[in-house]
């Protein structure tokens, strides 16, 4: 009698639970992360992916935003491409974010990586570095022209930067020299394994210069410190540390470079957990923590949501390509 | 005196009650990763990040650097009992260690890891405190050509690994070259050995060959020769006590080996494995019985245990003083400074120099902590070899496919780790020497690199390497290491005949 009972309980209730379960999704249309979600800096520790990752974990974290743990993952290698290769086969994955920049244009570009921005899902544009051209303190270049002079005389004189050949330094460098009025292919650019290698060289006179990050270079200027910053890309001065430094403009070179950087998940990644995220990321950006690491890092609030970023994103490959073609380095 | 002055206020901070509680934490942590295969102070650290960033910064590096040289530290208790290197800094020391412990002597063979850690371990502290500012001049001052110049001398000890023929050395160390190049090319970006395989775009695991070739291979090797193998000897283990002429027989490797592995850390890039490797063959060539080294010569555990410990501290001058990380372990600890607030660089030793201080008087008591902790452990822990051959052939076999698949979580991992072994196998049936492929392996990634960069900056001009004054002795060091043992072997020969 009560085993009846209760199969007839069980028959009302299987409806009634399924019921109430297609309530709470239909109202829950906010996805929430069920495990830590794992956030991949496609580099090395160190650099600006790096720093953008953890910093943007430990933000979350120290103000209490998301429901789950940001783990802070490196997959180096190939400027991205190892990392964007491991990603792509995650396919729909909500819990796996990647950052991103530039060289997610220009790495598949150059024809270095079998997969673009198109095969990921853009998630939101956070903010914006810019690139830094740097001396030894002890050199006799005093400003950009100086030193563009300087390499037309002895086209040999190199210049390095923390990025392969094609990438981000690179276009930036380059770029920056056919404005002076140089062949832009004519830069002798000698790829390190990163920002932080490139600057260690130039610490010891084996390279006339660098091109860096201007938040990775934060740490190695001021006052005794055995670098010197020639001008930023930026259109205006940037603040803090970095107030003295010119722009390429005040020194008559017309032409400005962005480092944006932006997050970017799975394939496909469904669309509830891409309104979490770029909410939680435009939340994030209005907590006075990140005020005071974007300061201290030199970094420029730059925020878009998914849309926005995924219609820049095309924007910057059109830009990016036709800028690779005149150097000659394009390679689809 | 001043440097004394520092380093009470550094003790100041390292004997607080609760850093003293890291310091036990770190090292203690430290050694238990260090002897399991696979999970190393990289991965160890990097989970620790979030655990840090709320603590005080000297607080957060003491409890980090505890983890790192604490896990060198115990790195040599599985390549000794197991010839399973424990982490990549240690595998020079399973070259002597492991044959030790086959002989019986493996309790001898801990205790000289012991003691011999703690004294490159406390000399290089030494050294950290007495030169760091000024070397950080040495570590820039070692550009493209001079990498080269320096990987190139390390190559040469592939002379003396190779013990029987040194064609067949030579073999080995082109094989271990070829392993290095496989994945992306940083300098170009493009694939190279990859077959279009996703799994090798990221290269070969170093830890992956040594693990195969080492301890997979002996295994394999074991299992070849049958049940008919002579069991392990009753009382395995040995005694953990030196005698005096024991003692005095390693304490001239120890230092030497103590102050080299220092140097090699110093540098960006090169670190406890490189150092290692050059301690082990520098005392090879050295040595009266050099011929002994890798039958269980003790002079072959003191010198690379010194100079692991000695090149993890070492590392730390180029993070400290000029905020550049010299290996991947310490971009870890860089990247959790730079979260906990604390901008390494020129600037720190004026800005936070509780930081520096705290960490280098920290290392002091790390360092007599892991001695303490190590030496009564150590009975403890060779009762492994007490186990019947069939439970320790198994408890190898699990430890390293553990350590690999930890690493990456990739089965095409574990593939290779078995490749690698019947390699390995192989090698050893025919008589090829390991130990030159697993330097290679190391070296060759590095040399590649700088010697294309270097040709690049001097616009493919070769004299570069000769006109700079660190690289042209760096070379003749070399060319001499080269030329000296096959002039002595003609003389003989000559005086023979």
């Amino acid at each position: 009698m009560t085993s009846l009972s209760l199969k007839r309980l069980a028959v009302i209730a299987l409806p009634m639970a399924a019921l109430a379960g297609m309530m709470t999704s239909a109202q829950a249309q906010e996805w929430t992360p069920s495990k830590s979600i794992e956030f991949v800096a496609p580099a090395n520790p160190g650099g600006g992916w790096d720093t953008l990752v953890r910093t943007m974990s430990r933000v979350l974290q120290q103000e209490g935003l998301a429901d789950r743990n940001f783990a802070a993952i490196n997959v180096p290698g190939g400027g991205g491409a190892v990392a964007w290769a491991q990603i792509a086969r995650d396919s729909g994955n909500p819990h796996k974010l990647f950052a991103t920049s530039p060289p997610m244009i220009l790495v598949p570009l150059a024809g270095a990586s079998r997969y673009d921005h198109t095969d990921f899902t853009p998630v939101a544009r956070i903010n914006t570095d810019y690139s830094i051209i740097l001396v030894a303190a002890d050199s006799e270049y005093q400003d950009l022209n100086d030193l563009f002079a300087a390499l037309k005389e002895n086209p040999r004189l190199s210049v390095g930067g923390g990025s392969a050949p094609g990438s981000m330094d690179h276009i930036s460098v380059a770029g920056l020299a056919s404005a002076a009025g140089l062949e832009a292919s004519s830069v002798n650019y000698i790829p390190f394994s990163g920002g932080g290698d490139a600057m260690t060289n130039l610490m010891g006179g084996h390279i006339e210069a660098v091109i860096t990050g201007a938040g990775e270079s934060v740490g190695q200027l001021g006052e005794g410190s055995q670098l010197r910053a020639l001008g930023v890309s930026a259109e205006e001065r940037l603040g803090g540390a970095l107030a003295d430094v010119p722009t390429y403009q005040e020194q008559g070179i017309d032409y400005t470079f962005d480092i944006w950087r932006g997050v970017m998940g799975t394939p496909d990644m469904p669309e509830e957990a891409v309104t979490y995220y770029e909410d939680l990321f435009a939340e994030m950006l209005e907590t006075d923590a990140w005020r005071q690491a974007s300061d201290q890092l030199g970094w420029i609030d730059a925020y878009q949501n998914s849309e926005e970023f995924g219609a820049f994103l095309d924007e910057q490959q059109e830009q990016f390509s036709s800028v690779l073609s005149d150097l000659g380095l394009l390679r689809q | 005196m001043d440097a004394l002055n520092n380093l009470m206020y550094g003790f100041g901070i390292a004997l607080e009650p609760i850093n003293i509680a890291y310091v036990f934490a770190g090292v203690f942590a430290g050694t238990i990763i260090g002897m399991l295969p696979g999970l190393g102070p990289i991965s160890a650290l990097a989970l620790m990040i979030p655990i840090t960033f709320a603590m005080e910064p000297s607080s957060g590096l003491i409890l980090m650097a505890g983890v790192y040289y604490g896990a060198i530290f115990g790195g040599s208790t599985s390549s000794i009992l197991l010839n399973a290197p424990g982490v990549a800094g240690t595998v020079a020391t399973s070259f002597d260690g492991y044959p030790m412990a086959k002989k019986g002597l493996a309790g001898k063979a801990l205790a000289i890891a012991a003691y011999s850690s703690f004294v490159g371990g406390t000399v290089s502290v030494v050294f950290l405190m007495l030169v760091a500012p000024l070397l950080s001049k040495v570590a820039v001052s070692f550009g493209p050509a001079e990498y080269f110049a320096l990987m190139v001398l390390g190559l040469t000890a592939v002379v003396s690994l190779s013990d029987k023929s040194l064609v067949k050395g030579l073999i080995a160390a082109v094989v271990g070259v070829m392993i290095s190049i496989v994945g992306i090319d940083m300098q170009t970006g493009t694939e190279r050995f990859t077959f279009g395989s996703i799994n090798l775009l990221d290269g070969i695991d170093f830890l992956v060959v040594a693990l195969g070739i080492f301890a997979l291979a002996e295994v394999f090797y074991m299992l070849l020769r049958g049940g008919g193998g002579k069991e392990a000897p009753r009382n395995a283990i040995g005694s953990l006590k030196l005698t005096r002429s024991e003692v005095k027989e390693i304490a001239g490797p120890v230092s030497r080996s103590s102050v080299l592995g220092f140097f090699t850390g110093v540098l960006p890039g090169a670190g406890a494995t490189i150092g290692s490797f050059l301690g082990y063959s520098m005392e090879k060539r050295i040595a009266k019985d050099g011929h002994t080294f890798g039958q269980g010569n003790i002079k072959g555990v003191a010198a690379p245990e010194a100079a692991n410990n000695a090149a993890c501290t070492g590392s730390f001058v180029p993070l400290l003083t000029l905020g550049v990380p010299g290996s991947g372990t310490t971009a870890v600890l860089l990247g959790a400074l730079l979260v906990m607030g604390v901008t390494p660089g020129p600037m720190m030793l004026e800005q936070r120099p509780d930081v520096f201080w705290g960490v280098v008087a920290s290392m002091y008591i790390g360092n007599i902590f892991l001695l303490v902790l190590n030496l009564p452990l150590i009975p403890l822990i060779a009762k492994i070899l007490d186990l019947p051959k069939p439970l320790l052939l198994s408890l190898i076999l699990i430890f390293c496919m553990i350590g690999v698949y930890g690493m990456s979580f990739s089965v095409f991992d574990l593939l290779l780790l078995l490749g690698f072994g019947l390699l390995g196998l192989g090698m050893r049936l025919f008589g090829f020497p390991a130990a030159p492929l697993i330097l290679a392996l190391i070296l060759g990634n590095i040399m590649e690199e700088s010697m294309r960069r270097a040709l690049q900056i001097s616009g493919g001009d070769w004299m570069t390497f000769v006109d700079k004054p660190i690289s042209l002795s760096l070379l003749l060091i070399a060319l001499l290491s080269l030329g000296l043992p096959l002039l002595k072997k003609r003389r003989k020969r000559a005086i023979a005949e």
